[in-house]
């Protein structure tokens, strides 16, 4: 059983006259977890992992890496932590070996060549040692951004939204990178609004809408909780459909599509749902089931979904 | 100090890859002096300032002082009657003076009477290669002719006679220091501006602030890589400039010295602009907005004594002033006091500079 690594009590940050950035928050974080602070753009995780970074002083509440109170004593953890920044963008003219010569400098710490061409091989960044930064594309820089993070060997690997803007190999690339420090021991603090990232990558979310954690578990338990774990999906019933599946004491409703939803509480409760729903005659033109989701989640928690960090009715 | 060294190679090669940066260092300096010296290579007629030495104090030489001052030509300064002319101008770093003789208002007299001997000389000390030379010596002519038909109609009582001063000396010499004061002050000012601004905007601050590096290691590194390319800069363009055009300025210990007190004036006063600049453009904006002005008016590129007297006021609130006063003073006219009081006064800006820089610019988020 790993403990507490990260421990956060009525965090608060508010900025006058009256906007509350982190409004009391509080948790903790296991060691060797992905913990995910999911939400969309304003929802104040960024605000939060700042504070946990030592670059915003809290209004009040406290926060501990370690057991170090970041907000004094920050310098005592800082060779412990890693971070890459929201939209990190390298040094334009430095290639990635200098990059991370330069990184090390800073730490105080001398890399052999050989140790760079291996940071740069974990990131998957071997085969672009001699372009410059700016000619990089997208998911490189996050990746030489994750090369620099890892510099001093971090037990907390703090990524502020790594994958926002990137094409979805890039996004795959990073997952796995991510994924391969967690198995190598590290604790990683990721926050995201991307729903499926989270759900993929995360041991531990935290939902965090209008400065608050409005729900945290591990995803399965998250989907579990707030949403069904399957739905069987009905397609091209229309309204009529809905009131004979209702009429006959099944629970249904209808998506903005049009389409028909059938929650299914317990995977055994499926054969008989399949078996009242051939009783009724439909003119269904596709029947499906699929898996609920966070985003499932999160549409139940805050009423609205989550698209590229912005919330839509 | 391994973290400072960490951040020069770092930072320099980021600095001299970008194209901007090594062409401001290295490209426009050399620009600059070709196309002055071009440009600037003959004189002009513009009013100047001159520096008389009354030795006489008769009402002779206070009315030939009276015609030079009519003349319109010169603005008049006194130099004190009892200081050795030719220390005094090296001690001031003065490009030109007039002596009027001791028996001026005798011999004046004399040929008036039946005792003639021949014209008083008044000495112009002055250097052929300045722009203004050529000014001082018609003023001076002109006030003779005058004076010579006012008194006797016939008789030349007066006349000029001229005592080179840095003989062999041309205007890129004087002009160098200038040019070497706005390379300083652009790369300096310009890029630490900017680059407070992009460090803010693209979170470099926020980044180096979780490293070991600390606020004022990053502005000495700074001050150091500035000092360095701008000392190699300036190697550079004397030897361009005197290969090219053949200049006689030298450059000594104290001018190697004047570079990093400039750069160290310079990259505070443009990390302290960036304090208050949000994002890149407006850096370079705000920077070129007081870069610009001061370029033409601390005596870059002509001498201050050509503008008007309420600019020339201006030009002693510049620090840029004191940077090209203090490298022409130990360029030029091999004044070394003159150069150490213009060092220490740009010392001093610097210091004043850096300390509110170092305490207003935060890495961290409010």
């Amino acid at each position: 059983m790993h403990g507490a690594i990260i421990d956060v009590e009525n965090l608060s940050k508010h900025y006058p006259p009256d906007v509350k950035a982190v409004d009391g928050i509080s948790f903790e974080i296991k060691s060797g977890q992905i913990f995910s602070m999911l939400g969309p753009n304003g929802a104040g995780k960024t605000t939060t992992v700042e504070i946990l970074e030592g670059l915003r002083n809290p209004t009040s509440g406290t926060a501990t890496i370690f057991g170090i109170d970041v907000t004094r004593d920050y310098t005592k953890i800082r060779d412990k932590v890693g971070i890459l920044p929201q939209n990190f963008e390298p040094f334009d003219e430095l290639k990635p070996p200098e990059a991370v010569e330069y990184w090390a400098g800073l730490y105080d710490k001398k890399m052999s060549r050989k140790d760079i061409g291996q940071l740069l091989e974990k990131v998957n960044l071997s085969g672009r040692k001699n372009s410059v930064s700016k000619k990089l594309s997208g998911g490189e820089k996050r990746k030489l951004g994750i090369a620099l993070s890892l510099i001093n060997e971090p037990e907390v690997l703090f990524l502020d939204e790594p994958t926002t803007g990137l094409d979805p190999k890039a996004r795959r690339d990073l997952w796995a990178l991510i994924l391969d420090i967690r198995k190598k021991g590290t604790t990683v603090f990721l926050t995201t609004h991307y729903l499926d990232e989270a759900e993929k990558l995360a041991d531990d979310v935290a939902i965090m809408h209008k400065g608050k954690i409005i729900a945290r578990d591990s995803p399965e338990e998250l989907i579990r909780k707030h949403a069904k774990l399957t739905v069987i999906v009905l397609v091209g019933i229309g309204p009529d459909g809905l009131k004979e599946i209702k009429r006959r004491g099944i629970e249904a409703t209808t998506e903005a599509d049009g389409d028909i939803l059938v929650p299914v509480n317990d995977p055994s409760e499926m054969r008989t749902i399949f078996q009242k729903l051939s009783g009724i005659e439909l003119k269904v033109t596709d029947m499906y089931t699929r898996r609920q989701t966070l985003e499932d989640v999160f549409l139940d928690l805050v009423g609205a979904k989550m698209e590229e960090g912005d919330l839509k009715q | 100090m391994s973290r400072i060294l960490a951040d020069i190679k770092g930072f320099g090669r980021q600095y001299l890859r970008s194209k901007v940066g090594a062409f401001f260092t290295f490209a426009f300096p050399i620009l600059l002096i070709l196309l002055f010296g071009a440009i600037f290579s003959a004189s002009g007629n513009q009013k100047v300032s001159m520096s008389v030495q009354n030795l006489d104090g008769s009402s002779f030489s206070v009315a030939y002082m009276n015609e030079l001052n009519s003349t319109t030509l010169v603005d008049i300064k006194m130099i004190p009657a009892d200081a050795n002319i030719t220390n005094y101008i090296n001690d001031n770093s003065l490009s030109l003076a007039l002596q009027i003789p001791a028996n001026f208002g005798s011999r004046i007299a004399d040929g008036l009477g039946s005792n003639y001997s021949g014209p008083v000389l008044v000495t112009i000390y002055g250097d052929k290669s300045q722009s203004t030379f050529g000014t001082a010596v018609a003023a001076v002519q002109a006030a003779s002719v005058s004076f010579n038909y006012n008194l006797s109609r016939t008789l030349p009582l007066v006349a000029p006679d001229v005592q080179g001063l840095k003989e062999g000396y041309k205007f890129l010499d004087y002009f160098l220091p200038g040019v070497v004061g706005i390379t300083v002050m652009t790369n300096s000012l310009f890029s630490m501006s900017t680059i407070c601004a992009e460090y803010r905007q693209r979170g470099f601050f926020k980044l180096l602030a979780t490293t070991k590096l600390r606020k004022h290691e990053w502005l000495i590194s700074k001050f150091v890589f500035f000092s360095i390319i701008l000392i190699l800069s300036l190697l550079t363009t004397f030897a361009v400039a005197s290969a090219t055009f053949g200049t006689h300025s030298t450059i000594t210990l104290l001018a190697l010295v004047m570079i990093p007190a400039g750069a160290f004036l310079f990259v505070s006063l443009g990390m302290l602009l960036g304090v208050a600049i949000k994002d890149p453009e407006s850096g370079a904006a705000v920077a070129n907005a007081i870069g610009f002005p001061m370029m033409f008016l601390s005596g870059s590129f002509f001498p201050l004594d050509t503008m008007p007297h309420f600019l020339q006021v201006v030009a002693t609130a510049l620090p840029l002033t004191y940077f090209n006063n203090g490298l022409r003073d130990t360029m030029v006219y091999g004044n070394t006091g003159g150069a150490l009081a213009n060092l220490a006064v740009v010392l001093v800006i610097g210091v004043v500079f850096f300390v509110l820089s170092s305490r207003l610019m935060s890495w961290k988020e409010r």
